[in-house]
Parts: structure tokens; C-alpha cells; sequence
């Protein structure tokens, strides 16, 4: 992901947003929900734009949309919702809508961290 | 280019004449491109169900009563006989396969089967949302179109409908993945490099170069990105102010 093209916009999560949650620990929270959706990052998705994204799609407030942003930023992924497969279908196909790149997988799944 | 703002019908940005041709072709270009590698036309026909195309003798002779065999049925046959959404082909250019891509990097069933529930559905909006984009940025022309020049000379603004914003975005967006996977930018640094350059240059006053070699070509499509970006991010910055003026922050 990248920031604003012009220096005279003001970078976005500068204000030392924790990372506190690891992949890994979401998805061990997530053992309840059988499949999640992961974000993955990319060099061409402004950070506004996935921030956006998480806001208006899945209704996040501002602080978990950055938050989840900034996780997909530095950590090169997120884990972004969590359910049943057929509900993850629909999100990793709204993801790809966006211009996300998202996967679904079991949240128990070898490899998934 | 200047920043989009937000007015009482909707969010309004200015853009030179050259920015609205280059952008709307771009955006035709990637629809063209995306609808050819996703198959989409194999379903648009609307024409005879499946049989028609597959009358080579000897091979998907008839299996019974003018069936073809079962594995004589391709995905986009199944399609037209069933209503089922599938996948026309399966995209082999890098930008499509990153508009499509695959929804998982190592379970192969799962990346197939959502390909087949998904990507018709997904290319079509694309394609229909990169139309709409260019055709919003279209110039008025013909004998009865209203003048280009606005009130005070300058040219009409952009005025991208509050309930089309979103897709206006979503547009801007597939161009830039497609411009970056043709330039081969592959890392944020890579990114941040190329928009400082093509900032640096514009600050400078150098123009962006009609491309006529390979070099001046790069140039020019890594303009095309960076404005594309800017409108993004300018568009994001009203659009997120919006959203959030909508509902008590968290």
C-alpha cells in the first residue's frame, strides 16, 4: 500500500496507530468462526482507499478500519472478518470488487499464519 | 488536476482536457482487455445454448438426442443452459489475474470453485463500472454539445454523483493495478520512488512527454499513474469525511 502522491496531503496513520493485533493471534481468536478472510497488501492501494474500504463495507469504526489497514501495511496481511465459508465467499468477492486482494481460508488451517 | 471537493450534487474535481481523454481511454482499454481474458463475451452472445459451436466431426458427435456428451460442455456452455454465473476463460494476463485473482494461494479446489461462482459477476462489474468512468469523463463534443468552456472560461469540472462515487474509485483503482503490473511495479518503495519522481518533474515544470520510444513511453504511463492516484486520494479524502460525519465516532 501507499500513501497520498502529493506531500502536501497529510500521510495517514503517522500517529503511531499500534499494531496490536497479529495474524496469528486473530486468528486464533477467530477458532469460533470456522473460515476467514485475509487482506493482503499491495504497492497500488492507497491506504485511504483500504481504510475506506473497511469502513463502508464492513462497517468498521474508524480506529479498527486503520488499525487493520496499518496491519496489512506493515505485516503484509490482515485477517479482516470471520465466519462461515459461504459468508467469507462473499466478502473475499467484494474484496476483489474493491481491487483487493483477498483470500478465504479455515481459520484452523495449516499455513494460515 | 485539482483536488476533488466535495459540493451539493456531488464531488467535483477539475481536470485538463488531457487527463479526461487519457484516463477514459485507459479505462476503455483494461475493460477491453478485461472482458477478452475473462471470457465475459462467451456469455453476451445470448444467442443458441451451447450445441451450435462444438459440430466438429468426429468429435462431440451427438451422445444422445442432440446432447453433447458431458465433457464436450464447456463452463460458458453450462452457463447459457443453466443461468449459473461461471467463468468464461481463465484470465493468463497478470493485470486481469490481479483484477481476478485467485482466493487462495494454496488450496487449488478453493481457488477454482470461487472462480467458477465468481468471476463472471466480478469482471462484469468491472467492466461496467470502467465504462461508466469513462464515459463520465467523455468531453462533450458534436454540434449540439454544450460548450467546453464553462462560466469562466475554464473547463466544466468533473462532478462524479455521490451514489457513482464508489465506483468511480473502484475504476480509478483497476487502472492503477494495471498500469503498475505493466510497469512492473511490484514493491510500496518502487511506488513511492516513481510518484517522487513524477512529482519532482511536475514541480519542476517538465513536461510529461508524448511517448515515442519505450523510455518516454514509461514516462508518460507513470504520469498516468500518479494522477490517477491523486484523484483517488482526493476523492478518498471527501468521500471518508462523509462517511464519517454519518456516525458518532468509534
Amino acid at each position: 500500500m501507499t500513501s497520498s502522491p502529493l506531500p502536501l496531503l497529510t500521510p495517514l496513520g503517522s500517529a503511531g496507530t499500534a499494531v496490536e493485533e497479529d495474524t496469528e493471534e486473530a486468528l486464533a481468536s477467530a477458532v469460533a468462526d470456522p473460515w476467514v478472510t485475509i487482506v493482503w497488501n499491495d504497492p497500488v492501494n492507497l491506504m485511504s482507499y483500504v481504510t475506506y474500504v473497511f469502513e463502508s463495507y464492513f462497517g468498521y469504526p474508524r480506529a479498527k478500519a486503520e488499525q487493520l489497514m496499518t496491519q496489512v501495511h506493515k505485516n503484509g496481511r490482515a485477517v479482516v472478518s470471520s465466519g462461515g465459508r459461504e459468508r467469507m465467499e462473499v466478502d473475499v468477492q467484494a474484496m476483489h470488487g474493491f481491487g483487493l486482494w483477498a483470500t478465504l481460508q479455515e481459520s484452523g488451517a495449516r499455513g494460515a499464519a | 488536476m485539482t483536488p476533488f471537493r466535495a459540493m451539493r450534487r456531488g464531488y467535483e474535481a477539475r481536470f485538463e482536457p488531457v487527463e479526461r481523454v487519457v484516463l477514459a481511454k485507459v479505462a476503455r482499454d483494461v475493460s477491453a482487455m478485461l472482458r477478452e481474458e475473462a471470457g465475459l463475451d462467451l456469455f453476451s452472445d445470448g444467442g443458441e445454448p451451447g450445441p451450435s459451436s462444438h459440430h466438429a466431426p468426429g468429435k462431440g458427435q451427438a451422445w444422445a438426442n442432440g446432447l453433447l456428451a458431458p465433457d464436450e460442455l464447456t463452463d460458458a456452455d453450462l452457463a447459457r443452459l443453466t443461468g449459473v454465473t461461471g467463468v468464461g476463460r481463465i484470465p493468463t494476463d497478470p493485470a486481469a489475474r490481479r483484477l481476478l485473482p485467485d482466493a487462495s494461494k494454496d488450496d487449488t479446489d478453493i481457488a477454482d470453485e470461487f472462480r467458477r461462482l465468481t468471476q463472471n459477476d466480478v469482471a462484469q462489474a468491472k467492466v461496467d463500472r470502467l465504462e461508466a468512468f469513462a464515459a463520465l469523463l467523455d468531453l462533450p463534443s458534436g454540434d449540439d454539445a454544450p460548450s467546453t468552456v464553462g462560466r469562466h472560461g475554464a473547463p466544466p469540472p468533473v462532478r462524479v454523483p455521490r451514489e457513482d462515487a464508489e465506483q468511480f474509485a473502484g475504476a480509478l483503482t483497476d487502472v492503477r493495478l494495471v498500469i503498475a503490473e505493466r510497469l512492473g511495479l511490484k514493491t510500496d518503495d518502487q511506488v513511492m520512488h516513481l510518484t517522487d519522481e513524477i512529482m519532482w518533474d511536475r514541480q519542476a515544470g517538465r513536461e510529461i512527454p508524448v511517448a515515442t520510444d519505450g523510455r518516454a513511453a514509461r514516462r508518460f504511463w507513470s504520469g498516468v499513474f500518479v494522477a490517477a492516484g491523486y484523484a483517488q486520494e482526493t476523492l478518498m479524502d471527501v468521500m471518508l469525511a462523509e462517511l464519517r460525519g454519518k456516525r458518532p465516532l468509534a
